[in-house]
């Protein structure tokens, strides 16, 4: 490949970092929750989290995104909503990445 | 609880706000679906197209940005100007493509601040942390509900208005020019006992002010930037180049 070649495969890959940067960004805000007042982030860990210490319990204690301490009475509901808005953002996340990711093929 | 949402609108020689402030209601009554009022001069309030509830002041004028007029004195009275009990207090360029704002509105927080911004062509220019002995925050949305605290804030944001050259020694902020983003920052810190406060827990997608804008449609925006053009769907923008009145 000549310089100019590699210059293009560069740009491109630039671009498409930047592409998936910004929705790196959306999906982020997409996974904002408000649970019983509280502002949530529907993401990986707070669903790990909700999974691991609700089991067999009827309620339980966490933090909220401010760490202000929430009482889930309700994790069944709760772990469905965190779901939900963790997967509907990850959902266009995936599909602007596919964009992208043809784009740059 | 009434909820909506308050915008300041004010026309400049520059720029003319009432355009961006058309756009921005079309985009609140398509993805939040909220009253607006919007509180402008006599002049301005002609231009405005939207129909929309209007609250007509006398504005105070002075304040500039790049030597050019800058009509921002105006936001710390917002908790009078304010009808409703729940009220999202929004520049007219912050562009709501999504429905974020209307879920942070279901939460308990009687105030509600950004207190990140990022550049969407990710350079790394928004940071603040060298300008000020304090975290800026972003005055670009406010959410707020009328309580003694939230009074005392805005009286206090006034205070500092006032006294502005004495808080940008206090705090050594290096911009000198009044800026709501730091009066609202010395007011939230100072009121909550110079200790941390609750935020909206994501970041503000900022459009620069060298960015070309190319297209504007209902769910996206189309931007260009040293060669590089992006495209931004369904995700709230705040657009510092104020070219976005004529796209």
């Amino acid at each position: 490949m000549n310089i100019d070649q590699l210059k293009e495969i560069s740009k491109q890959s630039y671009d498409a970092s930047l592409q998936k940067a910004n929705a790196l960004k959306k999906a982020e805000s997409d996974q904002i929750l408000v649970y019983k007042n509280h502002i949530f982030r529907a993401d990986a860990e707070t669903i790990c989290f909700v999974r691991t210490v609700s089991e067999g319990k009827d309620s339980f204690f966490m933090l909220d995104s401010n760490s202000n301490p929430v009482e889930i009475k309700e994790p069944v509901e709760f772990l469905k909503l965190l779901l939900q808005r963790n997967q509907s953002a990850l959902n266009t996340y995936h599909q602007l990445y596919q964009n992208i990711k043809n784009r740059k093929a | 609880m009434t909820k909506g949402v308050l915008l300041y609108c004010f026309d400049t020689p520059q720029v003319s706000y009432s355009k961006i402030t058309d756009r921005c209601i079309s985009l609140i009554e398509r993805n939040l679906g909220l009253p607006v009022t919007v509180v402008t001069d006599a002049d301005t309030k002609l231009r405005i197209k939207s129909n929309c509830d209007t609250r007509v002041v006398d504005i105070e004028k002075g304040n500039t940005k790049f030597s050019k007029p800058w009509y921002n004195l105006e936001r710390h009275l917002a908790f009078d100007h304010s009808p409703y009990d729940r009220t999202v207090v929004m520049d007219v360029d912050y562009f709501c493509y999504s429905d974020k704002i209307l879920r942070l509105l279901e939460s308990e927080n009687d105030f509600l601040v950004h207190k990140n911004a990022h550049d969407v062509m990710h350079r790394e220019v928004m940071r603040y942390d060298r300008e000020a002995m304090l975290d800026l925050v972003w005055a670009t949305v406010l959410i707020f509900n009328k309580t003694p605290r939230t009074r005392a804030i805005f009286d206090t944001v006034k205070l500092v208005k006032e006294n502005y050259v004495h808080y940008c020694n206090l705090y050594r902020i290096t911009y000198k020019n009044f800026r709501n983003d730091y009066a609202f920052a010395i007011a939230l810190n100072q009121i909550n006992g110079h200790k941390e406060y609750d935020v909206i827990p994501d970041s503000i997608a900022t459009v620069p002010a060298d960015a070309e804008i190319l297209e504007l449609d209902d769910n996206r925006a189309v931007i260009r930037c040293n060669d590089k053009t992006i495209s931004l769907q369904d995700q709230d923008l705040h657009f510092l180049n104020k070219d976005v009145a004529y796209v």
